[in-house]
């Protein structure tokens, strides 16, 4: 190996650590130069706002893939969750008992407890039954889906008729909702303010963040996805490690149910379509290895911007929706393409190190 | 001529010299015997031989001719066919699937089952076969599989057929078949190379013996005249020197009791006693149930006869964390499949074991983290500068550091060390004797597994030796002979 060529494969892994925020600024920038309207406090916020919920999800799969695991049914969960906080939310005897208050808290309830149940599930056929996690939640995926159509006859459910009794209340409480997921909250210099999803976004990404990096389970996800067999023979509880990914990934999922609920004023059995495939992708984008132990929560933001980022862009520039498309599949491409690289340069690295010697 | 030659063939891995500039010759119409211990070079000989692995130097030859075998369908191509012990068949096809795989006789393009029936048929029956061609491989016994294997050999017209002790799961009646077998196949002219552990075996089937030892051939000839003696010796020889510390420890009470333990078709009736300061060594072939021990005594496997009493206790881990949690520890012999998280780093790794300790609320407290393993690590003589490094990283010997000092931090009061310096560099394995004496002399009760005899003769006190799940002999090591062990440990061998 020429000289050159080894101080390339030397600097690989450090590329890894630095080359996806470095896309993600490459690409700011980028599209400040050339899109208009791009580099305004308004759209910037917006953008923030329209990744927060696929950030809330990449969140919990990023936990699922660290374990060398998948969860396809996040996308359905968004809809079965959806469907049921919005039926809490706008059901005439809970809110003549609580007000639109309480039924918001209570749609939340909902909201989070199916998706954690759904992810329970999921979680206790991959660790106990030891089927495989890409056909548990291929199943779950089809039964909660299946679940969100039965419950509303097929059309979205919330939003109140003009005539609805009890009209008034229902609104009120999918305004109270909307704050959340679709409102702003003052912001000094922000004229528009700052998207409050966007906040729960943020929350759920430090809070991802600091379980990974600072806690004991934290650490047995790594190790797990790792090796499995390793962990099981340090004493690491395998199978509650990996129910508990997949009650992170249900909980996520009916967390950002719970958001859109807010941001559409209804929940629609068809919500969430593609939202797993979106959520997979940020965290693969982020550097997240489908192998299993290795990603972080941060790189899973970072991923899930770039995703953002990009789809704003080509808006902007009025690129038919269809080419985004194209366009998000080679991003896709390409940072799977990048992490092959790397890894494959920094084994060869790790075999080319001299040997240690003790004292 | 010799049909096949094989002239100083080398291969090394990072730390080991698997072979060492090796001869061998193998005539067509012979069986010819590869015989030594666990480790001489022998499967990585095979290995070579089937395209799955390429030498680092020397050169190989059939009939005359030079041979490049870069993958194993190249070496098939040319006639030579390697059968494994773990089988390389598809276990949900057929046999006469399995036989023609990748040369299926086709028709008009498509498949032709009944002509691949027919040819499958024909080399199955010709070995004495009884079964249906298409019979499901998962459905046969060993006995049968092997003959699929063989049948596979005959229908490429392969020249030199080698096998990885086939009679290894076979009964007496099953191991004849395969010999006459073997012979008939050398009769028309193949070349057969035959592995085995069993020395009656080989006095029964080969024409010609070689003798690997430590990666280097240090005997061929004739079986005519050489007893068994004379060729264990060969076997053992010395060629590591290591520093012996045997006989230093003194004991101090009974740690750990096993009382008739057993566990179907891996070990039946083994008893022993552990002291405290105290190596004990299980020396055996592989396979000889040791491992399977080690994880029994581990949480990792159940056993289901005998008791097992520690410290006076009645003691039966049913998963890791029980045994751990009991103080009882095990270092695998895989230490990548099974010792380590090679992705985390060495701290992570060093950690894993003992997390609860450093945790409050289920955070780890970084500090008290660091600061425990850094004493751990300086205790097995990990430089301190590899705390931070991924544990995949480092050399062999520097991994399975690592895993001591995970089971340190842990408190294991009675190590179990499988394999401790398997794919370790010479210098590496006299520093991990040298620990692990140090721990016994700091009380530890260590049951060290090798199949290394200049290891288990070096490092233990005591020498129990297993042969197919039993415990033939036990050895004082100060007063004990390599040769009376490799004897007790061999089937069918003497107990001395």
């Amino acid at each position: 190996m020429s000289a050159r060529s080894a101080r390339v494969a030397a600097a690989r892994p450090r590329l890894a650590q630095v080359g996806v925020p470095l896309a993600l600024a490459a690409m700011t920038v980028l599209a400040a130069a050339f899109v208009p309207g791009f580099l305004s406090p308004a759209n910037l916020t917006t953008i923030l706002l329209h990744t927060s919920i696929n950030a809330i999800l990449a969140v919990g799969m990023t936990f699922v893939i660290i374990t060398a695991g998948i969860d396809l049914s996040v996308g359905s969960i968004v809809a079965l969750g959806g469907v049921l906080a919005a039926k809490t939310l706008t059901s005439g005897d809970l809110l003549a008992l609580v007000g639109p208050a309480g039924a918001a808290v209570a749609a939340v309830v909902v909201g989070l407890g199916v998706g954690a149940a759904v992810g329970t599930l999921n979680g206790s056929a991959v660790a106990h039954l030891k089927v495989a996690p890409f056909i548990v939640t291929l199943a779950t995926m089809t039964v909660a889906r299946g679940a969100a159509r039965l419950v509303t006859g097929g059309v979205p459910v919330g939003y109140p008729d003009p005539g609805d009794a009890a009209y008034a209340q229902k609104v009120a409480a999918l305004d109270l909702l909307h704050h959340v997921g679709g409102g702003r909250l003052p912001f000094p210099g922000l004229p528009t303010g700052f998207p409050a999803a966007a906040l729960v976004m943020l929350a759920v990404v430090a809070v991802g963040a600091f379980v990974l990096a600072r806690t004991r389970f934290g650490r047995y996800v790594y190790a797990v996805g790792g090796n499995e067999e390793a962990s099981r023979l340090s004493g690491v509880p395998v199978p509650l490690v990996k129910l508990a990914v997949y009650s992170i990934a249900g909980a996520c999922a009916g967390l950002a149910a719970v958001l859109l609920v807010g941001q559409l004023r209804s929940g629609g059995p068809d919500a969430g379509t593609f939202y797993e495939l979106n959520a997979i992708a940020a965290a693969v984008i982020g550097g997240t290895s489908l192998l299993g132990g290795s990603g972080t929560a941060w790189r899973t933001l970072i991923g899930a911007l770039l995703l953002g980022v990009l789809n704003n862009a080509l808006d902007l520039l009025g690129v038919q929706a269809f080419w985004q498309e194209i366009a998000k599949g080679l991003i896709i491409l390409l940072a799977v393409l990048f992490d092959v690289w790397v890894t494959r340069a920094s084994a060869a690295a790790a075999t080319r190190e001299p040997a240690l010697r003790g004292p | 001529m010799a049909l096949l030659s094989l002239r100083r063939v080398t291969k090394r891995y990072p730390g080991v010299t698997a072979l060492d500039s090796v001869d061998l010759e193998v005539d067509g119409g012979s069986v010819h015997a590869l015989v030594g211990e666990n480790g001489a070079g022998k499967s990585t000989l095979l290995r070579i031989l089937a395209g799955a692995e390429r030498g680092d130097a020397g050169l190989l030859e059939l009939a005359g001719e030079r041979l490049a075998l870069a993958n194993p369908r190249d070496a098939l191509r040319r006639g030579i066919t390697v059968i494994y012990q773990e089988f390389a068949l598809v276990p949900q096809l057929g046999a006469d699937a399995n036989i023609l795989l990748g040369m299926e006789p086709l028709r008009r393009g498509l498949l032709d089952a009944a002509a691949a029936r027919e040819r499958a048929g024909r080399a199955l029956c010709d070995l004495g076969a009884g079964f249906d061609p298409s019979t499901p491989v998962e459905r046969l016994s060993t006995a049968e599989r092997q003959l699929v294997e063989l049948a596979r050999a005959l229908v490429r017209d392969a020249r030199i057929v080698a096998l990885d002790e086939p009679t290894a799961a076979l009964s007496n009646r099953e191991s004849e078949h395969l010999f006459a077998q073997m012979r008939r196949m050398a009769a028309r002219g193949v070349g057969v190379i035959f592995v085995s552990h069993r020395l009656e075996e080989v006095r029964s089937v080969a024409d010609r013996v070689t003798v690997l030892r430590d990666g280097r051939r240090v005997f061929t000839g004739g079986l005519d005249g050489l007893d068994d003696r004379a060729l264990i010796r060969h076997m053992v020889g010395r060629d590591v020197e290591y520093e012996r510390t045997a006989g230093q420890g003194t004991c101090g009470d009974v740690v750990l009791e096993v009382r008739s333990l057993s566990r179907r078709l891996r070990f039946a009736d083994v008893s022993f006693t552990l002291r405290r300061g105290e190596i004990l060594g299980l020396a055996g072939l592989v396979g000889a149930g040791r491992t399977d021990i080690a994880r029994c005594l581990s949480g990792a496997d159940a056993w289901d006869g005998g008791s097992v009493l520690l410290r006076g206790e009645e003691f039966r881990p049913r998963t890791p964390a029980d045994a751990i949690g009991a103080g009882v520890a095990c270092v695998p012999e895989d230490r990548k499949a099974q010792g380590l998280v090679l992705s985390l780093k060495v701290r992570e790794n060093a950690a894993l074991a003992s997390l609860r300790r450093f945790a409050r609320l289920g955070v780890i407290r970084r500090g008290e983290e660091i600061a425990a393993v850094a004493r751990q690590v300086n205790a097995v003589g990990l430089p301190a500068d590899t705390l931070e490094r991924t544990t995949g990283t480092l050399s062999g010997g520097n991994q399975q550091k690592v895993v001591l000092a995970k089971w340190l931090l842990a408190n294991a009061d009675v190590l179990i060390v499988d394999e401790p310096t398997r794919g370790v560099d010479v210098g590496a394995k006299v520093e991990i004797h040298r620990r692990l004496r140090a721990l016994a002399a700091a009380g530890k009760a260590i049951l060290v597994i090798s199949s290394e005899l200049p290891e288990i003769m070096a490092l233990t006190d005591r020498i129990l030796v297993l042969c197919e799940g039993r415990v033939n002999a036990e050895f004082v090591t100060a007063d004990a002979q390599p040769e009376s062990i490799l004897a007790a440990a061999l089937p069918g061998g003497e107990a001395a």
